[in-house]
């Protein structure tokens, strides 16, 4: 099944609640993958961020109230498994979450992950999510907030664009 | 009722992260992992299950950084190293110098060796204690070895000293267990000759060679070596007495001054009296 698996007439496309627990399983995955085996892909400190490309992927196919459930749950679970300060990740995801919403358009999900506007609005994502995640990363630090933001918030921002630009090749390449 | 409705549906977005938002800051206002008890610890706990059982697959840039960084703590390490063996030497040198004034009768003035010179055969060393300290020239100096030299002259912070392996000095000394006098002088590198001892006279290796009491620079009794050899020198009525200084000189760090200058009565005394045939060097 997985190998003829069609994206576009698929059960898990055409039926909601399949879809939601598929994205379910996908987060708690990605979850784990990125606290276990993102240290391979480390550079520097920094790592893309999963979980976040998943919250724009979902907030582009399923709307924006949709996408800032996903946000805020994707954020809550990284939270949970990644020892963080529970509600950081799950604010910074929301607000990813909402701002990728505004991108969507009903039955063009396929074609806006499968081109370079994917990047941008992952990127303009990242960008608010960094923002925020940073605010609430060096509070308790005598770290100044611009100077960690644009060391190391645009760093990750710039990755994990970097690393959507997989699942936008991949997503070309099916559609076509 | 129905405008609410409308307002709600209308409006559910921003309504939904408001909503959100309020819950991600409760969330932070209790969020640390003791707050949430059990179910968090276990979630930890399967990830760190996870995590170990994956930890044999070797990170090559976190190995190249750990590698990095056991090699700037391996070179501190070194250098402490080197510092820790430099402070037992100095702390052993320092606890002998600390004993030497309960042996001594005279005043001691503590001084570190700042600066060496040789010129010509003639070693010089300079200390960083002068007039202000009560240094003045012709006071002796000493460690706990025995012998260093003279001070032959002082500045009010600093002081001069010529050292017993020097060209011109002169040493009346004895055989601590036989009394024999003699004129110690250096004749190069590590070598101190005990002179004008006569071949009739007992003077054997391993003796101890003190300063004498004859002497009018030097306190009596202080050490300066030991016999390492007696020749006897053909055509010489004498004996060749090879003496090892007991102060090492390349190593000298610390010294005293004795508090104690020649009698200058006796020495104008001396000098009034051997006018005529006094030779340029007294020892």
């Amino acid at each position: 099944m997985a190998l003829n698996f069609d994206i576009r007439r698929s059960e898990y496309v055409t039926n909601p609640v399949l879809r939601y627990i598929g994205y379910g399983v996908i987060a708690l995955l990605l979850s784990v993958v990125h606290v276990v085996f993102l240290r391979f892909m480390q550079v520097s400190s920094v790592t893309p961020d999963l979980l976040l490309i998943l919250t724009v992927f979902i907030a582009i196919f399923e709307g924006q109230f949709t996408g800032m459930i996903a946000g805020f749950l994707c954020g809550l679970l990284f939270d949970v498994v990644s020892t963080d300060v529970i509600g950081t990740n799950a604010l910074a995801k929301t607000v990813a979450g909402f701002v990728a919403g505004y991108f969507y358009r009903e039955n063009h999900g396929m074609q806006f992950v499968g081109s370079f506007n994917f990047l941008l609005v992952v990127a303009l994502s990242g960008f608010f999510h960094n923002l925020i995640y940073s605010f609430f990363f060096i509070k308790p630090m005598q770290v100044s907030f611009w100077l960690f933001f644009l060391q190391y918030g645009l760093a990750a921002t710039l990755y994990t664009t970097v690393a959507a630009l997989f699942l936008m090749l991949y997503v070309n390449r099916r559609r076509d | 009722m129905r405008g609410l409705i409308e307002f709600v549906v209308r409006y559910r977005n921003y309504i939904t992260l408001s909503t959100l938002v309020v819950m991600s800051f409760s969330l932070m206002s209790i969020g640390n992992l003791s707050d949430l008890g059990g179910f968090r610890a276990v979630i930890v706990g399967s990830i760190g299950w996870i995590q170990s059982a994956f930890s044999w697959i070797p990170n090559p840039v976190a190995l190249k950084s750990e590698n990095t960084a056991l090699r700037e703590l391996n070179l501190q390490l070194a250098v402490e190293v080197a510092r820790s063996r430099q402070a037992i030497v100095e702390n052993a040198t320092l606890r002998n110098l600390l004993r030497l004034p309960q042996y001594t009768d005279y005043g001691l003035i503590a001084a570190d060796i700042v600066g060496k010179t040789t010129t010509e055969q003639r070693n010089y060393a300079t200390i960083n204690k002068g007039k202000a300290d009560g240094v003045r020239e012709g006071m002796s100096c000493i460690n706990d070895a025995g012998l260093v030299g003279i001070v032959i002259g002082a500045s009010d912070h600093y002081a001069v000293l010529e050292l017993l392996i020097n060209r011109d000095t002169r040493v009346s000394a004895k055989v601590l267990r036989t009394r024999v006098d003699g004129v110690i002088q250096w004749e190069g590198e590590n070598i101190l000759v005990l002179k004008n001892v006569p071949r009739s006279l007992d003077v054997q290796r391993y003796d101890v060679i003190v300063t004498s009491s004859y002497s009018s620079k030097y306190p009596a009794n202080i050490v300066i070596g030991k016999v390492s050899s007696v020749e006897d020198e053909p055509n010489s009525l004498f004996h060749r007495v090879v003496v090892q200084p007991s102060v090492n000189f390349s190593t000298l760090e610390q010294i005293f001054v004795v508090d104690a200058r020649p009698d200058p009565e006796r020495i104008n005394l001396e000098r009034k009296i051997d006018e005529p045939a006094r030779p340029k060097q007294t020892p």
